[in-house]
């Protein structure tokens, strides 16, 4: 469709951190001279319900949000949340995901279990073949601390390389985004979801 | 998150991403703005949150009022003796200041004054999604609608000329895609607030007897008058792109805006845009103009037809012949919920002829079958939450029965299973006096459940009336010294102001004893045993009753461990578990999941508080050592 745009879906769980990568993204885009918006949902939405943010940069771009099967990259913060944002999904998405699962509290209550690993990923795939799962949490605790695992899943976006923002500029705006003390956590929770990615890169 | 005291720097021409809320914030440093009121809520916080962290740096005076009308009668009464002032708040809002503004529009204003209402369509975090810009209708005030964070600050700024000028408050109306979008905004240079006013005394003007009423509510439509003037001539109401055909014209404003242009490239259409930043008064003479160079004009807004309205009465003045499509005599567009650029394609294409170049029936096709049986994941009280064992200790009491009139906050979300607390719930403050009328006409125990910020803002009238007309109602105030839901704003309870710093805490058991009622108890609602008794007590009561639930908020109180270092011991479920589920059953904590048949603590989610101690019969849960 149109060149002009760039589109990033971040979908996940109020208190996982969307906002901050929504907000790095966007700094760092300015960073670098480009028009951009980011949607957020605040209020009601955060009390650990379904989030979604929403990233769009380019020239032409003026409504924040993204339109269905528009999305350049999905970003799943979580396996669920993943697939209820797959409306704006088609077959020129990449879609990157945490494999961290959050129980809905639905679950419990209605004596469900959570749905198949295999089961999403199929479902994934009705929309696109370009799919990479990232583990957040193994690479977050290397970090420092598992609270790093949205800037885990944003070095892995810069690593897809379809991102028009350079690494320097998203790591300039972590820094003046991150309190002082959590820098140094968060620019290498960045570097390792990068080169997770990477190398998946090279061995396929 | 974001370092505020970016909004601080004298730099002009600097570019800056700013969420639309922290634009206007900006545009009232760069507008030298002396005095800043709100009364929280959602889409409106950031604006005066944002405000409250640097005011002091600033040189300005921010407070959070007890509510709207306290906000803008404090705000005009500073624009009265000349100081530039604003006051935010969200849609609903409006109708509480609503007394104040019809009539401030008569009396008008020195100091240059902005009341910026932020709309909520779609309901995000809000109880309805009305259209506020019937309020410019109704009071005869001037109002401004940004599309984006450049356009909110500087419209700030534009509102403040015009409210000098005219001698008026301007309304500044957003939508939460406005306020909520974060967008490069490029700064203008600073002022410096004026703080200093004088009252001049003016008993014509400012008192609003009948006798001076009649002749200001003339000046008031001779003010509008220029109003419009200023309008024809607004650089923000514009034609942004002309066609070549001259045969399709869109006329749009706010968030639709922007729908409305990117579904016209969408389609490839050949059409001029009007886009229109002050949307009353209208500029006429423009639109009438405007109307005749076209056949068809399509209007494009989200929710209410405003400008349709409006823009049809023009054309059957000035351009009969013109055909005006909107959401009036055919909906092309919705009036309930947001648009979209999907949605305003679509109607574009309805009415033109055009087909969509997307298949989106396809795509929704497909995502229907994908997310069937996916499990909702609706907000919910945290981990921790004292709401929670408030629920708890009154569901222990009252088991099944009891009508519980609710009203809005965090513990709004009782409502879900397992508590299932809220049997009715309109508008703030409302839980105390429709308690009332359920208990005078039901043989029913009636409990009303108001948090500690919406029991300052709203509720007191109606616990007097309790007291007066003695309604046998039980008043549980879940006291979790925060307005937790919009943000967590400080109020009269916690003893810290809109600038930071220390003031007297205004008990809320004070109030209560204050008021007359005669049985009133705080409570902790961890301690359940304790509660248990309060509350049978007070629901025996004949009369009206308190109860304080207090224990704060498990988000602040979390947060502040955190930042002190302080380690938070999850609770464990030991080997004496049964899988009775009797936790999962009762409280529907986020941190007690069950995990292949078993019950599991999720350690980054407990707070430790310690409820479901008092609810395992088994023992099974402990704390770590
Ligand atoms: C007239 C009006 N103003 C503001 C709001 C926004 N709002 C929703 S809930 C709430 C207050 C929440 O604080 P509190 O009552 O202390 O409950 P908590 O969320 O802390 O549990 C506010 C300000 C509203 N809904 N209506
Ligand atoms: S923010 Fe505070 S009051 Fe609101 S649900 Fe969470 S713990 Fe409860
Ligand atoms: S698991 Fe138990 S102790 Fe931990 S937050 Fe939930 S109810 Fe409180």
């Amino acid at each position: 469709m149109k060149t002009d745009e760039f589109n990033i879906v971040l979908s996940g769980v109020g208190g996982q951190g969307t906002l901050l990568v929504a907000e790095v993204l966007g700094t760092a885009a300015i960073k670098e001279g480009l028009n951009v918006r980011v949607s957020e949902i605040h209020g009601m939405a955060q009390r650990g319900g379904a989030v979604v943010s929403t990233v769009r940069i380019g020239e032409k771009v003026q409504a924040p949000t993204v339109l269905e099967g528009q999305a350049d990259v999905l970003v799943g913060f979580e396996p669920i949340e993943t697939v209820r944002s797959l409306r704006f999904a088609s077959e020129k998405t990449a879609v990157l995901m945490s494999d961290e699962r959050i129980f809905p509290s639905e679950l419990a209550a209605k004596k469900m279990t959570y749905p198949d690993m295999k089961d999403i990923v199929e479902k994934i795939h009705r929309f696109t073949g370009k799919i990479i799962i990232v583990e957040t949490e193994k690479l977050a605790r290397e970090a420092g601390s598992t609270l790093t695992q949205n800037i885990v899943l944003l070095g892995a976006l810069a690593a897809t390389e379809k991102v028009p923002i350079k690494n320097e500029s998203l790591i300039e705006a972590i820094q003046e985004l991150v309190p002082a003390k959590h820098v140094g956590m968060n620019v290498k929770a960045f570097k390792l979801g990068y080169e997770y990615v990477k190398k998946m890169k090279v061995q396929a | 998150m974001p370092n505020l005291r970016v909004l601080l720097e004298d730099k002009p021409e600097k570019r800056v991403l700013l969420l639309g809320n922290e634009a206007i914030a900006r545009g009232a440093l760069e507008a030298g703005i002396g005095v800043v009121t709100t009364y929280p809520g959602t889409p409106a916080s950031e604006i005066a949150d944002s405000i409250s962290e640097i005011a002091a740096d600033a040189g300005l005076y921010m407070e959070y009022s007890i509510n709207e009308i306290v906000a803008v009668e404090v705000a005009a009464g500073a624009a009265s003796c000349g100081v530039r002032a604003l006051t935010a708040m969200k849609h609903v809002g409006l109708n509480v200041a609503s007394d104040m503004l019809m009539t401030l529009a008569y009396a008008g204003v020195r100091g240059g004054y902005v009341i910026v209402t932020a709309d909520d369509p779609e309901c995000y975090s809000s109880q309805n999604e009305q259209d506020n810009r019937f309020y410019a209708l109704l009071s005869n005030l001037p109002c401004l609608e940004p599309s984006n964070p450049q356009e909110a600050k500087d419209m700030t700024i534009t509102a403040i000329e015009i409210s000098e000028k005219l001698e008026l408050p301007v309304l500044l109306r957003t939508t939460t895609r406005v306020s909520h979008t974060r967008g490069p905004v490029t700064y203008g240079r600073l002022a410096t607030p004026n703080l200093k006013g004088k009252f001049v005394k003016d008993v014509k003007r400012l008192v609003m007897v009948p006798a001076n009423s009649r002749p200001k509510h003339e000046v008031l439509l001779r003010a509008m008058e220029r109003a419009k003037e200023i309008s024809e001539t607004s650089p923000h109401n514009k034609v942004v792109r002309t066609s070549k055909s001259k045969e399709l014209g869109i006329v749009s404003s706010s968030s639709a805006y922007n729908y409305a242009v990117e579904a016209a490239d969408l389609l490839g259409l050949d059409a001029s845009i009007l886009k229109l930043g002050m949307t009353h008064p209208l500029p006429e003479k423009m639109i009438g103009e405007y109307l005749k160079k076209h056949q068809k004009v399509i209007i494009v807004e989200e929710l209410e037809p405003y400008l349709e309205m409006q823009i049809k009465a023009i054309a059957k003045d000035k351009a009969p012949d013109v055909d005006i499509y909107g959401k009036m005599s055919k909906r092309y567009f919705p009036k309930e919920g947001e648009l979209s650029t999907r949605v305003v394609a679509k109607g574009l294409a309805d009415i033109t002829g055009k087909g969509l170049p997307i298949d989106f029936s396809e795509i929704k096709e497909k995502y229907d079958e994908v997310s069937k049986n996916l499990p909702a994941r609706p907000p919910i009280l945290c981990a921790g939450c004292p709401h929670r064992a408030s629920f708890y200790d009154m569901r222990k009491v009252v088991g099944e029965k009891t009508i519980f009139a609710t009203d809005i906050g965090c513990y709004a979300l009782g409502i879900a299973p397992p508590l299932n607390v809220g049997d009715i719930m309109i508008c703030m403050g409302a839980s105390i006096g429709t308690a009332q009328g359920i208990s005078r006409v039901t043989d029913e125990n009636t409990i009303a459940i108001i948090g500690d910020s919406t029991f300052f803002h709203a509720g007191i009238p109606g616990l007097i009336n309790a007291v007066y007309n003695n309604h046998k109602v039980v008043v549980a105030v879940l006291d979790n010294l925060t307005t937790a839901m919009t943000g967590h704003q400080p109020h009269p309870g916690t003893g810290v102001t809109g600038m930071q710093s220390a003031s007297e805490k205004v008990l809320i058991e004070k109030i209560a004893d204050g008021c007359g009622v005669k049985y009133v108890r705080v409570v902790d609602p961890f301690k359940v045993s304790e509660t248990e008794t309060a509350l049978k007590e007070a629901l025996q009561n004949q009369g009206p009753s308190v109860l304080v639930f207090r224990a704060p908020c498990a988000l602040v109180a979390v947060r502040e461990k955190r930042s002190k270092g302080i380690r938070i011991e999850a609770y464990k479920i030991t080997d004496k578990c049964t899988n009775c589920m009797a936790c999962i059953r009762l409280l529907g904590c986020p941190a007690l999941t069950v995990e292949e048949g078993k019950v599991n603590i999720d350690e980054a989610l407990c707070t430790a508080c310690g409820l479901c101690i008092s609810v395992c019969p088994f023992k099974a849960i402990g704390g770590s050592t």
